[in-house]
């Protein structure tokens, strides 16, 4: 493990780059971007401005500029200036890249998961804790599942903003007509309790709608089926330890009997078989099903087709409660120029935006911030309270440097998986062969 | 032609008679050339013979290991298939294609200037754009082909999605987009080929078709010779519109060497593997170029 | 313009030729432009145009669909059902959404700089370059040049890699300098411009080298101004590249106030999701400069790819 970004070892290398720097500068002075005023390539940013990376666009993207607005009042002076860029792989190359020429944004959104890749790599500088203090924000103000994965060597390197499980939506009317629905409105979780019930409530709700049960779009997407699939796993109580160097330890007959659940789950019958993300989407906003495996951030599209859609905490299916989710956080890339008003701003803008992010709430996702779950305001927020439990037991991707959202590794799991799922290789040799790619992660070696 | 010293005596500047003139001459290039063409090919070496990578940390040798990797995984033979596909299923349309065009043209049909324009306009267009219309001609719900292929009576193709069709519609893509360029090389020989050659067989009686094929493409066959080289070395190249198309996927399946050297490398922070990967692809560059320099001389001694 | 070619020439030394026109054709009608190819044959002539027609209109189809996308609505847009037509009309105002943004021009702005810039500083070196090989003695001229012809064949695409870290260590990362710099070592056209050079006859040098002019007289006053369509040709040629140019202005550029127009309308997303008509706007306006230049240069344009894009060959 190399040493902090702070650490030794950094001195000298500044230094021998300013010398070069220095012998370039006359040369490079007038092409470089810092000459060419209003182009933001200078190296401190204009006073007032926090250059934030984000990759929320669709609805969340909306939410987000409301918030930031409702968060105006908290960082008098300061203006928050976002980039979106596309999500997935291309977002975390582009971030990482950008830290390590020393001239990223002030502030970027990175997902929990994705920390193991970062935090030892010396592309991001930690936050400091008495700083967020002073404007409000403290551990005790987070839950202890997703606060835990934020620090590395001791030090905070992640301010989550959100967790997002992996969970499930319904259609109220044909729900209830299935009868699994609780008198008070809730889904009545005991009807999924095991991969029997689960099933055979797919079939209660495919007979009630007329249509087709449960809708999990999953074909060709590079995340959903491992979503499903290590939520479920750790409800087996099954674990996976990833040891550098590997191997993986894992264990393959409970993940047999997942992946066996899943294709059972996707008969082409009950349940539609082979629906990739968009058309999962479609086909339950067109209530040709009753009910999807979802994630939480596509509430606003769901309520825009059902006002009254329910949602729910994934149910407990194999009897250890554990909901696949991820949070967005806020992480600071790596600047070599210490820049004292730029580092207060960003903390101060932070602590603001996590104080308005009951906005962010409607975007689905579920405030890491508890001060505001824990209003009345947002009780009375419909379907969202009915999943605020799910961050009580939340699993994110294991810890390890390859792993985490928008990943090559969760699109390799997913693949050997949607083989499973659509082209029925048989769960234990599918379990074989994802244990196979696990191990060649680990055996690549650590960029840290 | 005069000596170096005797040439450095008509330069102007006494305190200058160190340097002759000429390297004067060539020095801001040579500056250039040294700064950012033989050292980092020098770097790149370097850093295929290290763990470098994209974080802080200082890269320690570790010898060939890189190599030795590369050459056993399967994901950088699988990649390297695709270029190789790519160039396969790439070259020959855009070779033919041009080739038909530029014979239509020039026949010297009203309206060339138009011809010109659509078919070499495509090539002007940055490939941001290009992929940005493409995404949206192939987007499956909406996109104009399968609304095409509706109005007859087709099912709708998943373009970009689907394994077995999408290099295929990364080629249609490629060959809309830069067949421009070698339909205008085409032109180009083809108004170069001296008048006599057309009258005497005209004198013969040689009708249209006999002409194409006893004088246009004969004449041709040496540019046809050079169009294919550019060709294959620019298709060896590929990876701007499968990137910005469909990332590689679905799948890997479309991903060429140079997308898994940028993800290995930037998106892995493996800059070290991803360097070897480099030195590896240069090696192949290198060997399409010394196979067709031989081709194309032994066609010249021929002809 | 619609009736006579540009002098097109396939390698720098071919003389231009304006076929078609002084060709007397098989007959004698000197009215009629007669095709080599064709002949009198009414049926090929017909049959030549109607696969014309289809090449062109198949060839032009994309981008009218990307402009009839970009005039109608979000909602028309993406309507399955009414897909070519849009049920409210056609509308500008996707066009003045993209502008107003601001990003899009600045990426223009971006990529006019760079291309500029790169354009002028290879020209210049390559041209001078040019010159050293083929007119002047140097120790080491023979190892350069042929070191220079060799890296012709070094593919960019093999440096993106310590190009990068390069621009880190000289402390450049993510600036203009890092985006230009790279792009301006040009082998290929040193090439081209030094057996330009070596075709121009040397009369006209040595009567100016008898009337005491320097290596730099020569050069600027007599090798240059003859050179005239021979360096804009290579001009021409390495703007569009550069402007076109995605890889490494993709991989140095991290400040999307920096990007140039490939990257930047292809990386940076809008807050408000996909919409697929202003994508269009945005793709038919970032279209637009080049097209533009070849309406009104299209004989240049022509010309310098039959000339600088054989590389020499």
């Amino acid at each position: 493990m190399s040493a902090l970004p702070s650490g030794p070892g950094e001195p000298a290398h500044t230094s021998r780059r300013r010398l070069l720097t220095a012998s370039l500068a006359s040369a490079g002075a007038l092409l470089t971007g810092g000459s060419l005023s209003g182009c933001g390539a200078a190296l401190a940013s204009d006073e007032g401005t926090v250059r934030l990376w984000d990759l929320f666009s669709g609805a969340d993207g909306g939410l987000f500029n409301e918030m930031r607005d409702a968060a105006r009042e908290d960082m008098p002076g300061t203006r928050l200036e976002r980039t979106v860029l596309e999500w997935g792989t291309p977002y975390y190359t582009k971030l990482a890249m950008a830290s390590a020429g020393g001239r990223g944004p002030d502030l970027a959104v990175c997902h929990v998961s994705r920390l193991a890749g970062y935090a030892p790599t010396g592309l991001l500088d930690p936050w400091d804790t008495a700083e967020l203090a002073a404007y409000g924000v403290r551990r005790e103000d987070f839950s202890e599942a997703v606060w835990g994965r934020t620090q590395y060597q001791d030090r905070l390197y992640a301010v989550p903003l959100d967790t997002h499980p992996f969970i499930v939506f319904y259609h109220p009317e044909p729900a209830a007509k299935a009868g699994l629905l609780t008198s008070d409105g809730a889904l009545d979780t005991e009807a999924f309790s095991s991969p029997e019930r689960f099933l055979a409530a797919g079939r209660e709700l495919a007979k009630a709608s007329g249509k087709q049960g449960i809708a999990f779009g999953y074909v060709n997407d590079p995340s959903q089926c491992w979503r499903l699939f290590y939520g479920l796993y750790r409800q087996t109580g099954g674990r996976l330890a990833l040891p550098e160097g590997g191997p993986a330890e894992i264990d393959e007959d409970r993940m047999a009997e997942v992946i066996a659940f899943m294709a059972k789950l996707v008969d082409g019958r009950a349940n539609p078989k082979s629906l990739d993300y968009f058309s999962g989407i479609a086909s339950f906003t067109n209530k040709q099903t009753a009910m999807t495996l979802s994630g939480d951030w596509e509430l606003a599209t769901y309520r825009a087709a059902d006002k009254k859609v329910g949602a729910a905490s994934f149910p407990t299916v194999f009897g250890t409660p554990a909901v696949y989710a991820d949070s967005h956080a806020f992480v600071l890339p790596r600047r070599p120029d210490a820049d004292k008003g730029r580092c207060e701003r960003t903390h101060r803008a932070v602590a603001a935006l996590l104080k308005a992010s009951r906005v962010w709430a409607r975007a689905g996702h579920i405030p890491a911030y508890r001060p505001v779950t824990r209003t009345k305001a947002y009780a009375g927020l419909q379907p969202q309270a009915h999943y605020l439990a799910a961050q009580e037991h939340v699993v994110l991707d294991p810890s390890a440097w390859f792993a985490g959202a928008g990943s090559d590794f969760q699109n390799a799991m997913s693949q050997v998986l949607q083989q499973a799922l659509l082209d029925g290789l048989a769960p234990d040799r599918a379990a074989r062969a994802m244990v196979r790619r696990l191990n060649s992660f680990l055996s690549k070696p650590s960029p840290a | 032609m005069s000596s170096p010293p005797a040439s450095a005596r008509t330069g102007s500047r006494p305190a200058r008679r160190t340097l002759p003139p000429g390297l004067l001459f060539a020095l801001p290039f040579l500056v250039l050339f040294g700064l950012f063409m033989v050292w980092p090919m020098a770097q790149g070496l370097w850093m295929s013979l290290t763990d470098a990578s994209l974080s802080a940390h200082d890269p320690s040798f570790i010898g060939l290991d890189n190599f030795r990797e590369a050459l056993g995984d399967e994901e950088m033979w699988r990649s390297l298939g695709h270029t190789l596909l790519f160039t396969l299923f790439s070259t020959v349309p855009l070779v033919a294609v041009a080739l038909g065009m530029a014979l239509l043209v020039h026949t010297g049909l009203p309206g060339q200037w138009v011809w010109r324009l659509a078919f070499f306009a495509p090539y002007l267009l940055p490939v941001g754009v290009v992929s940005l219309l493409w995404l949206w001609l192939y987007q499956p719900d909406l996109g104009l082909y399968n609304h095409l292929l509706g109005a007859v009576g087709l099912d709708g193709v998943a373009w970009l999605s689907d394994e077995s069709v999408a290099m295929w519609a990364i080629v249609l893509a490629t060959l809309w987009w830069t067949v421009g360029f070698n339909f205008l090389l085409y032109l180009a020989a083809l108004q170069a080929i001296p008048d006599h050659l057309y009258e005497a067989a005209a004198i013969d009686g040689a009708g249209a078709w006999r002409r194409l094929w006893s004088i246009t493409l004969p004449q041709l066959s040496r540019m046809t010779g050079v169009i294919t080289v550019l060709q294959i070395l620019a298709s060896l190249k590929v990876f701007d519109q499968v990137y910005l198309l469909t990332k590689g996927g679905p799948n890997n399946s479309t991903r060429p060497v140079i997308e898994y050297l940028y993800d290995v490398g930037f998106t892995g922070y493996r800059l070290g593997y991803a360097s070897a990967i480099s030195y590896l692809f240069f090696a192949l560059v290198l060997l399409a170029s010394a196979a067709q320099f031989a081709v194309l001389r032994r066609r010249e001694k021929q002809s | 313009m619609t009736t006579t070619h540009p002098p097109l020439h396939g390698t720098g030394e071919t003389t231009p030729t304006a076929p078609g026109r002084r060709r007397p054709a098989r007959g004698t009608e000197p009215h009629a432009r007669r095709s080599p190819a064709l002949g009198q044959s009414r049926l090929a002539r017909v049959l030549a145009l109607a696969a014309l027609l289809l090449f062109a209109s198949t060839w032009l189809l994309p981008l009218g669909w990307g402009v009839l996308t970009a005039l109608k609505s979000e909602q028309d847009a993406s309507d399955p059902e009414h897909w070519l037509w849009p049920r409210s009309g056609f509308t500008l105002d996707r066009f003045s959404e993209v502008i107003s943004r601001g990003d899009l021009p600045l990426w223009m702005f971006n990529s006019f700089a760079v291309a500029t810039a790169v354009t002028v500083l290879t020209v210049a070196v390559s041209a001078m370059a040019g010159y050293a090989f083929s007119r002047t003695l140097f120790r080491g001229r023979r190892v350069l040049f042929a070191l220079t012809v060799a890296a012709v064949l070094v593919p960019p695409q093999l440096l993106i890699v310590p190009w990068f870290r390069q621009m880190i260590t000289l402390g450049i990362a993510d600036t203009y300098a890092a985006v230009i710099l790279p792009q301006t070592v040009a082998p290929v056209m040193v090439f081209i411009l030094k057996k330009h050079f070596d075709s121009l006859p040397r009369e006209l040098e040595e009567a100016a080298r008898i009337d005491g002019a320097g290596h730099w007289r020569v050069f600027w006053s007599v090798l240059l101004p003859l050179s005239r369509p021979m360096l804009a040709a290579v001009a021409v040629f390495v703007f569009i590249g550069a402007w076109n140019n995605f890889l490494w202005p993709f991989v140095s550029t991290s400040d999307p106030n920096l990007m140039t127009l490939p990257v930047g309308i292809t990386a940076v997303k809008n807050a408000y999701g996909v919409q697929y008509a202003q994508t269009m706007a945005t793709a038919m306006l970032a279209a637009l400069p080049l097209v533009l230049v070849f309406l009104f240069f299209q004989r240049q344009i022509v010309k310098s790819v039959a000339t600088t894009g054989l590389g020499g060959q």
